[in-house]
């Protein structure tokens, strides 16, 4: 007897970084039919971010667009039954959900934590934030549970949109190609727009081909249909802007890659098995999608505060400008002898300009220190001096600012042991993921 | 066969973007492109090429990672943008726009691959 195959999964993104539009949300669910909106808000950098908001106040350290965003969205969520899941609680997924709950919507709220493992990591007893990446199936055991919303900490980029496809197929672990599909339509969705012509190489090919109408329209977020094989068909929702195609998605699945593998705490995704294919306009199918065992080890992203930085924009114009620049950099050379520094690269601009501006070439001097105040005073004092007292012209682009902390990420792996994939459930439970 | 000194760009898309400190740059060809301009991407990027064509990544290790099933390879250049205490100094520290300068260095490239045209 055949087993009933459910019908696909449809996931939508609303978010590819913490910072993305923020109307988004209400597009994606206004714009047309969804079963769970996902959103991805932490990338490598805003860990550090995030981990200089608890420095400041520790009962912040999430991404707080998610929660303004929810503000807005939630009661229209729970009205047309799409569930949000989202890696917005970052360094603190308990105290999201409390501010979630505290909306007041009656949603039925759970998270994902575990992922933080400072104290862990002998190598880094010096980190601000330290988290292994967690897989997919603390966020299915979520759903399955009936949570109306989900936050995580750092799971994958790809783990939003794959827990919920684990939930809807009641998928296991050891359904590796299903899985590996599942990656594949998180990977492409993760970075929202970058799916449907942002930041797309051949956008204006496409535009000359009559593919895009309006390229100012805003570019439509884009949506994956899982299938209970795991093969998926990425679209967006009709009358958005921006296009779906073998191409767009190529270029995602590019994006950050290493190897010939793409490794997930859920599983190993091989990335010579997948095929693309264009259905009609606007949607695209992925199949063919092979996985294997995951790795053994977790993948943890750790974040130091690496020590501070400052710069300097200086303006070179008209005649003579690589003598400028010898004469700039030997006379910051001088009064600055022991610094650490950095200046760019540019190219002379053609002779006989029209504009001043066109004449003219930035020359970006960047310096660097574990003590703030010599990154501070101490350099843009010597740097300005040069105003009345250097080449022709000398003028800079902007007043001088103060030092900026800067981190160095690294990233590191960890046994599974010491990583406890946790989900506390909207009835108040906790269980601890295998 | 005729061939012309152009911008990678007229055959190739590219993405790129970062890992800590190192970047890979995606070049693929597109759709309605001919199958021959895939081996001739596949042949010709090298590790030599890409030193030549990105400097600053001459003295960085490199891998090639051909998948001919996305019509493309991927480039991984390690260490390019910092590590250590140098983080973040590089110009464009995330590399979103390596592909695109890389798109815009001039290669020679045989006539018929870009005359052939992009029917969508």
């Amino acid at each position: 007897m055949a087993e009933s195959v459910k019908r696909s999964i449809r996931v939508g993104n609303c978010s590819g970084f913490y910072g993305d539009r923020l109307s988004a949300m209400r597009e994606m669910l206004e714009g047309g039919p969804l079963d769970v909106l996902t959103g991805d808000y932490l990338a490598e950098l805003t860990m550090l971010i995030l981990g200089k908001d608890t420095m400041r106040d520790p009962s912040l350290g999430y991404a707080k667009t998610f929660l303004a965003q929810a503000a807005d969205c939630l009661a229209l969520a729970l009205e047309k039954g799409v569930r949000l899941v989202s890696n917005a609680g970052g360094l603190n997924p308990a105290g999201l959900a409390q501010a979630l709950d505290a909306l007041g919507t009656g949603a039925r709220i759970a998270y994902v934590d575990g992922d933080d493992v400072r104290g862990h990591l002998e190598d880094f007893p010096d980190a601000l934030t330290a988290n292994a990446y967690l897989g997919g199936f603390g966020i299915a055991r979520a759903l399955a549970a009936g949570a109306d919303v989900v936050v995580t900490g750092r799971v994958t980029d790809a783990a939003v949109v794959m827990g919920p496809a684990i939930w809807w197929h009641d998928w296991d672990r050891g359904d590796h190609d299903r899985l590996a599909g599942a990656v594949v339509a998180g990977h492409v969705i993760e970075c929202g727009t970058q799916a449907t012509g942002g930041n797309f190489a051949g956008l204006f090919d496409a535009i000359d081909a009559g593919l895009v109408e309006d390229p100012a329209q805003p570019f439509g977020f884009p949506i994956a249909e899982i299938a209970a094989d795991g093969s998926t068909v990425i679209t967006k929702h009709a009358g958005t802007g921006g296009l779906v195609t073998v191409d767009t998605l190529t270029a995602q699945l590019f994006y950050e890659i290493q190897g010939s593998t793409y490794l997930n705490p859920d599983v190993t995704t091989d990335l010579t098995s997948i095929s693309l294919r264009q259905l009609a306009r606007d949607r695209v199918e992925i199949s063919g999608t092979r996985g294997s065992e995951p790795p053994a080890r977790l993948k943890v992203a750790v974040n130091r505060l690496g020590g501070w930085r400052n710069q300097v924009e200086f303006v070179l114009t008209g005649l003579d400008i690589e003598r400028k620049a010898e004469l700039l950099r030997a006379q910051v050379e001088a009064a600055l002898p022991d610094l650490q520094r950095s200046w760019s690269t540019w190219r002379a601009p053609a002779p006989d300009s029209p504009t001043e501006e066109g004449a003219a070439v930035l020359q970006r001097l960047t310096v660097w220190s574990s003590d703030e105040a010599a990154v501070g005073r101490a350099f843009t004092g010597p740097a300005i001096e040069l105003v009345l007292a250097s080449y022709a012209g000398f003028h800079v682009t902007a007043p001088p600012g103060k030092a900026s902390a800067y981190g160095v990420y690294t990233p590191t792996y960890v046994d599974r042991e010491l990583v406890h994939h946790t989900v506390h459930l909207p009835d108040g439970t906790t269980e601890v993921i295998a | 066969m005729s061939a012309t000194a152009r911008p990678l760009g007229d055959l190739v898309y590219a993405r790129s973007g970062d890992k800590g400190g190192d970047a890979n740059i995606g070049l693929w060809i597109p759709a309605g492109r001919p199958d021959a301009a895939v081996d001739w991407l596949l042949t010709t990027v090298t590790v030599d090429w890409v030193r030549t064509l990105l400097p600053e990544a001459a003295e960085l290790e490199i891998d090639l990672v051909p998948l001919p099933n996305l019509r493309g390879i991927n480039i991984v250049i390690h260490g390019i943008l910092g590590a250590g205490v140098a983080e973040g100094v590089r110009f464009d520290p995330q590399a979103k726009a390596l592909g695109e300068w890389l798109r815009s260095r001039y290669v020679v490239i045989p006539d018929a691959l870009v005359e052939s045209g992009i029917s969508q």
